[in-house]
Formats: structure tokens, sequence, C-alpha cells
């Protein structure tokens, strides 16, 4: 199989790249492990906000469908429940469904995995029942299913918040949200009185001392100012944060770099979004963790920027556009994100890890 | 438990099926992954951890960390979180290592 551009992960950083490269007349292919395009989006029902300025305000699912419905007019094939397992001497990318392999001979590729939830580990944290935050609104949201009846939330950004409520909408009682920290760690403060306001409790300078039960966890210990507060629970929503998930720069051989602001080590990249690899881009949390508008912006970003390459848009209309973009991902991704992505982007020509394996 | 009409998304569930867990008939919808559709039966045990021989369930429902491990229609070590539920699926939990070498492999 050929095709101009191959886009690894269809969620909404890979969405937004096939947007700018097929409307721009390349033909693009998006391979996605999962059965449905628009990545995590498809079970956000809060509001997205905010996104970039040619899109109104919506929820997360229903942009999912919005980012969907656009590549529909154009030569767009999509590769649903196919996953990257590797990469053919010719640099061809290895791809299955999980009973074939075979290879796809791409001019350019876009690597927009995403990110993968983190655990926090306490003594028996392994106990069924005990799943990601992100875990507890698929099932909410996408399959329909009530992860249990009472639920104990194990850190306060604001993505557990948005959940927090979520689960309560559904008829889940939220038994309290554990914070190691003394404030929560949401940046809208509104969501945190919001659910204050509800009465759920938020135990700050707190965390969890052990969960209990047989064969799945039935009740944990809280540790609040150092006394045990033991509460009855049969799903613990753990909020570890993100980080890039990064399979697929290792196969292609890209350099990383460390930045904490972006969720740890990343692939090094330059204000194209392309890496140091001949042919190879990138976008969305895999190229460092940011809120979904920044993440749109990301991909469209690396889209112009393969147009450029693949020359089907004049350079100086790409970098009029690229910097245009540049501009509104400043202002739509918080000031430490961004920061941390104008230094990371400084260090392109010097990467810390070349040709090594992180473990 | 199954959730018949969501606060925002309305009645969603609408094609059920009945699958099979350790023989035993189950309810579920369509679209539901075969680890949602366990766990709306009540089922959070999925399999045994294979060094500690500890309980394992669902964790991450993205297809990463791979606790959700289960034998489906015969084959082992299937992510259920990835897997949609059908009609007649019978599934088991993973409590060992899968026989790699077997007479159906050819081995």
């Amino acid at each position: 199989m050929e095709t101009d551009v191959l886009i690894i992960g269809g969620g909404p950083a890979g969405l937004a790249a096939a947007i700018e490269t097929a409307t721009r007349g390349l033909d693009v292919t998006i391979v996605d492990e999962s059965s449905s395009l628009g990545g995590q989006l498809c079970q956000q029902t809060q509001l997205i906000r905010p996104l970039p300025s040619v899109y109104q305000p919506m929820r997360g699912f229903e942009l999912a469908k919005v980012l969907t419905e656009q590549i529909n007019d154009f030569t767009v094939g999509t590769l649903l429940n196919h996953r990257v397992i590797g990469l053919y001497a010719d640099g061809s990318v290895g791809l299955s469904d999980e009973e074939k392999v075979f290879p796809v001979k791409a001019k350019k590729i876009v690597v927009a995995t995403g990110a993968a939830e983190q655990a926090v580990a306490f003594p028996k944290w392994t106990l069924p029942g005990i799943i990601t935050i992100g875990a507890a609104q698929t099932l909410v949201n996408r399959d329909f299913v009530m992860p249990g009846k009472e639920a104990v939330i194990v850190g306060s950004s604001d993505f557990a918040l948005d959940v927090a409520s979520q689960l309560l909408e559904v008829g889940v009682e939220v038994k309290g949200i554990v914070e190691k920290n003394p404030a929560a760690a949401a940046r809208e403060k509104e969501k945190t009185d919001a659910l204050i306001g509800r009465g759920i409790p938020f135990y700050f300078n707190s965390f969890i001392k052990e969960a209990r039960g047989n064969g799945q966890v039935e009740e944990i210990d809280i540790e609040v100012n150092g006394e045990i507060l033991t509460v009855s629970a049969d799903v613990v929503c753990i909020d570890g944060g993100r980080s890039p998930i990064l399979d697929s720069f290792y196969q292609l051989g890209c350099s990383f770099g460390y930045q904490k602001e972006l969720g740890g080590w990343i692939p090094q990249y330059n204000r194209q979004f392309k890496t140091d690899r001949e042919n190879v881009f990138l976008a969305g949390n895999a190229a460092g963790i940011s809120q979904q508008g920044a993440l749109l912006l990301t991909g469209m970003i690396a889209g112009i920027s393969i147009c450029e390459d693949l020359q089907t848009i004049r350079s100086g209309e790409a970098e009029e556009i690229r910097d245009a973009l540049w501009e509104e991902l400043k202002l739509s991704e918080y000031k430490d994100v961004w920061e941390g992505r104008t230094k990371h982007i400084e260090k392109f020509s010097s990467p810390v890890l070349k040709d090594q394996f992180i473990s | 438990m199954h959730i018949e009409n969501h606060p925002i998304l309305g009645k969603q569930l609408q094609e059920p099926v009945t699958f099979y867990f350790n023989d035993q008939p189950y309810k579920a919808y369509t679209q539901q992954s075969v680890a949602a559709a366990l766990m709306a039966n009540g089922v959070k045990k999925f399999g045994l951890s294979r060094k500690l021989v500890q309980s394992r369930g669902l964790f991450c429902s993205r297809g990463r960390c791979c606790s959700c491990y289960m034998t489906v229609n015969g084959e082992d070590h299937v992510r259920t979180c990835m897997t949609k539920v059908e009609e007649g699926m019978s599934v088991y939990p993973n409590l060992e290592d899968p026989e790699v070498r077997r007479e159906k492999h050819g081995d």
C-alpha cells in the first residue's frame, strides 16, 4: 500500500493533520488501533475550550464528529483496528490487523499517538475496581456502564473533576476526592467549588494508605492529617496525570528530550513539528501534554508543514499560516506548558538522547 | 449496571446481545467492550496475575496496561477493553500464562 501521508493515531491531533493535508490535495491514510476515529474525544461530554478560532465551543464527542465529517469529503483512507508494529528496512511502516501484517509506504508520517494515563501506586492498587480516571469516563460515556456505586477519586486535576461530575450525573456516589497537596490541582477553580457545593468531600494533604477487598476493592484507608479514615468504595479512580506515548518514535529512531511541563520525555521537534528523522512529523499529546484546543493546533501545524514539503502550498504561504497557528497556540495553552514547548524547540539541534532507548 | 438513559447522550443502548462468561449467560449491548460488558454484570475480577497470583481486572481501558487479558472465543490474552462484545461470545478468565505450543498451532 502507498500513501502520501500516513497518520498514526486518529484522535484530535491526527484528524487535524489529516484535514490540513487532505484538503490540499494529498492522499492521506489514518491508522488507529481502536474501532472509531476521534480518540479520547469520543467519551468527553464536557465542553472543550478554548478551541482554535475555526471551531465553535462544543462538547468533546461533538468535536470528534465535526473533525471526522471534515475528512469524509476527501481521499482519506482509515484503517481502524490496526496497529503499527514496526518498520521495514525500506522505511515502510508495518501495520497489523492482529492477523496479517502489511507494509505501507508513505512519503510523510505523522505520529499522533497521544498520551497514556499514569498510575498512582499504593498498597493493593492492583485490585479490580481500581481503574484510571479515564477508564471510569470511558465506561460511563462510551460503554454506558456504571463502574460502581461508590467511588473515591485519587487526584484532582481539571479532567478528574470533570469526570467526578459526570459520575455524579449518572448516579455514582462520589465519596471523596483525595489530593496529596494542600489544594486542588484543577486550574479552573469553579470545578472544585461546584463539587464542594454538591457536598463532595475533598481530602487535602492526604493519600491512600491501603485498599482492601476480596477479589475486588471494597474499602480504602485514606490518611488525612495523620489519621486514618476508612471509606467503603467499589470503584477507585486514579488520576496520575498522563505521559506521551513514544513507542512509534523509538521504532522510527527519533531523538528525545526531557521537558517536565510537557509530560516528561518527548521527541525533539522543530517549529514545523518535524522530528530529526527524515519525513517524520508529530502532533498532539505525543508532542507534549496540553489542552484539546492546543492539540488541534499542533496537528494543523504538522499538516501545513507536510503540505509545504510536498509542495501543495507555497513556502511563503505555509510560513504565514504556521506563524498564525503558533500565535494561536501560545494563547491556547497554559503559560508553563507554552514555555516548556518553546524551550524544547530551542533544543532541537542538541538533543539529550539520541540512538538510545529510554527504559 | 447498564446506563439505559444517559443524562447527556440519551438512550444509546439499542442492540442487546447475550455472551457467556464461565459458560453463564450475561446481557450486554453491541457497542460495549467485553470488559465493560462484564463490569455491567458485576464481574470485576478478570483473572490472576502471573507471578503473585493476585486478582486483576480492567485498569486503563485504552489497551495499554494489559490488566484485562482474558480468553475470548478460545483465544488467550485478548485485551478485553479493546474487543467489542458479540452475540454468543464465550469469555473465560485469564488464570495463567497461555500454552503457546499447542497441537492446533502445529507444535
